[in-house]
């Protein structure tokens, strides 16, 4: 009996832990590339995607384990864009509502969550195959890995880019000379591009990335 | 509000000037994956200009008919992406029936178009413009030969890159970002043209 | 044994339906229907806040514009009538720029004698640091009481100097403003008479 009830969790936290560095969806998978690049131009605007991807990941992950015994094989796919496409326009209308400044800076990238190879993914591989308490697990792990790979790229391109430290309105702090003269190049388009090849680049050397 | 952008502008600014790789990041598994010979390029390339052309076509249609006038806007994503899921495969079929030479250069690229984030993410570009049909088509076009054009300089430069003596952990997808950030900058370079 | 009978009759229809041939297609269909009514009721929850959030903003803005402005009317040309107390005190309306980067979104107010009363760089993609200067004070103000005619930059014969190192952005504004005062002068004076 106690073996019992220790084991799902255990299974549960293992499901958890993988989406942070063993299947970093960034990192490691090199998914969900647009968002990554796109929105981490600011850090507010890189957690802000990271909490929609969540929301969206969580609430599919959640409705396709639910409805998976039921779902023919043939209509897998359009039912699963269609569970998805549904949790991200519900996501897009509460920000509109919530928090528009968040939803004009987003722009179409929030909408963009239903191609976002992550959500599909998961939901091919794990959702439709295991039971809902994993399926949380599995969508809340890759969720905050996701968030977290958004995080460092935001973190590095504004410190960079401004040479200040912006979360949520708060100035936290700016270095002296750098805010004053920006490197405004890492907030532009091809500085996403750098850090993040310079990033994988940096994974793969210290092994946490295979060579292919 | 752009009903007075010009056709040309609309084209010119998708190809070059905003072109969807560089500088909205849409579509960067095909310019990642794919793009490692030119002849694969240059299908890939055409299958997604095919596709974001009927899509435009399609979605403004019933952005501009159905969606704005019941006032329903918000349904929009669910509808595109169902649009444009059923486009592929209707394109797909039709392909293989009338042209089988077209097929096979396309065909193992179409159904991974669907997932394409440059196709939804043109047709949403349309939509928040405020196109018109004509312009949205336009704009699929621009969108697709840009992507195509930036696919095919990808191409070239990677069948160089792999015979470049780099460091191991850069070799490969780093290196490639490096190039895509080259070619962003000098794209960039286009910015004042209109 | 009757029971069990029952149960291994139940599973079986169940099995028969989920291999029926109109089985995935009612199924997709359901989905979409489930899908589509779940989303009318979070629209129709949200869709007040939306527009609720849409009005502050319009206001927000055309106060930093008129400050002593009481109440707006929007007319069906595209363009605001402000109004303090009781008076018609002036009218605003939106211009798109053509930037560096993209859009440039701008309200421009303007007095009862069509001159400049102030304007505001709602939104804009242009380069951080260099063009993103349009935004600040010392740019805009510089087109607080202009008439239509010196809206140019200096070199072409106006009042507005252009950014040093944003001289596309800043040449952007000032044609976007000129060209929607234009417009915007002949509906108004049309209107009034």
């Amino acid at each position: 009996m106690e073996i019992e009830k220790v084991k799902p969790i255990k299974k549960f936290w293992q499901e958890f832990k993988k989406g942070f560095v063993i299947t970093n969806p960034v990192f490691v998978l090199v998914l969900g590339l647009c968002p990554t690049l796109a929105v981490t131009s600011s850090i507010d605007n890189a957690l802000g995607m990271g909490i929609g991807v969540i929301f969206v990941l969580l609430g599919s992950n959640i409705i396709i384990s639910l409805i998976r015994r039921f779902t023919p094989p043939i209509v897998r796919i359009p039912v699963f864009i269609v569970v998805i496409a549904s949790f991200v326009t519900i996501l897009s209308l509460v920000f509109e509502a919530f928090i528009p400044p968040l939803y004009e800076a987003l722009g179409i990238y929030l909408a963009l969550i239903v191609v976002n190879c992550i959500i599909l993914g998961r939901a091919e591989a794990f959702a439709s195959k295991n039971t809902v308490f994993y399926s949380i697990a599995d969508a809340l792990g890759i969720g905050m890995g996701f968030t977290l790979s958004l995080f460092i790229v935001s973190f590095l391109r504004e410190i960079l880019g401004t040479g200040k430290l912006t979360v949520f309105g708060l100035n936290l702090f700016s270095i002296p000379v750098l805010s004053q003269l920006p490197l405004s190049f890492f907030i532009m388009p091809p500085g996403a591009f750098l850090v993040l090849g310079l990033l994988l680049a940096l994974f793969r050397w210290l092994g946490v990335l295979k060579n292919e | 509000m752009n009903n007075s952008t010009s056709l040309i502008t609309i084209f010119i600014s998708m190809v070059i000037i905003n072109n969807l790789i560089l500088t909205k990041f849409l579509g960067l598994c095909p310019f990642f994956g794919v793009s490692k010979k030119l002849s694969n390029a240059l299908s890939m390339g055409a299958a997604v200009t095919l596709v974001m052309v009927i899509a435009s076509l399609a979605t403004s249609i019933i952005y501009n008919y159905i969606l704005i006038p019941y006032k329903v806007e918000f349904m929009n994503i669910i509808i595109y992406i169902l649009v444009i899921a059923s486009l592929v495969q209707i394109v797909e079929l039709t392909i293989k029936r009338t042209n089988l030479i077209l097929y096979n250069a396309l065909g193992i690229y179409l159904p991974l178009i669907t997932t394409n984030c440059a196709v939804l993410g043109i047709t949403l570009i349309n939509a928040n413009n405020n196109f018109s049909v004509l312009q949205s088509v336009i704009s699929g076009l621009g969108g697709g030969l840009g992507f195509t054009l930036m696919l095919l300089i990808m191409s070239g430069i990677r069948e160089r890159l792999e015979l470049a003596d780099a460091p191991s952990s850069m070799r490969g997808l780093p290196a490639a970002f490096i190039v895509a950030a080259l070619l962003a900058l000098a794209f960039m370079g286009f910015s004042g043209l209109l | 044994m009757l029971k069990v009978n029952n149960k291994n009759n139940k599973k079986f229809n169940i099995d028969k339906l989920l291999k029926g041939k109109a089985y995935p297609l009612i199924f997709l269909s359901l989905i979409v229907l489930v899908s589509v009514v779940l989303l009318m009721y979070v629209n129709s929850i949200t869709k007040a806040k939306i527009a609720a959030e849409k009005e502050t903003q319009i206001i927000e803005q055309l106060k930093l514009i008129f400050p002593e402005m009481k109440d707006y009317k929007y007319n069906k040309d595209e363009y605001y009538e402000v109004y303090s107390s009781e008076d018609l005190i002036g009218y605003a309306f939106t211009a798109i720029g053509k930037g560096y980067g993209g859009d440039i979104n701008i309200l421009i107010g303007i007095n009862n004698n069509f001159l400049i009363e102030s304007i505001n760089i709602i939104s804009n993609t242009e380069t951080p640091g260099l063009g993103t200067k349009i935004t600040e004070n010392f740019f805009t103000d510089q087109f607080k009481g202009l008439a239509l005619e010196d809206v140019n930059l200096t070199k072409n014969g106006g009042k507005v100097d252009a950014i040093t190192g944003a001289t596309i952005s800043s040449k952007a504004v000032v044609d976007a403003v000129r060209e929607e005062l234009i417009k915007k002068i002949e509906l108004i004076k049309n209107k009034s008479n």
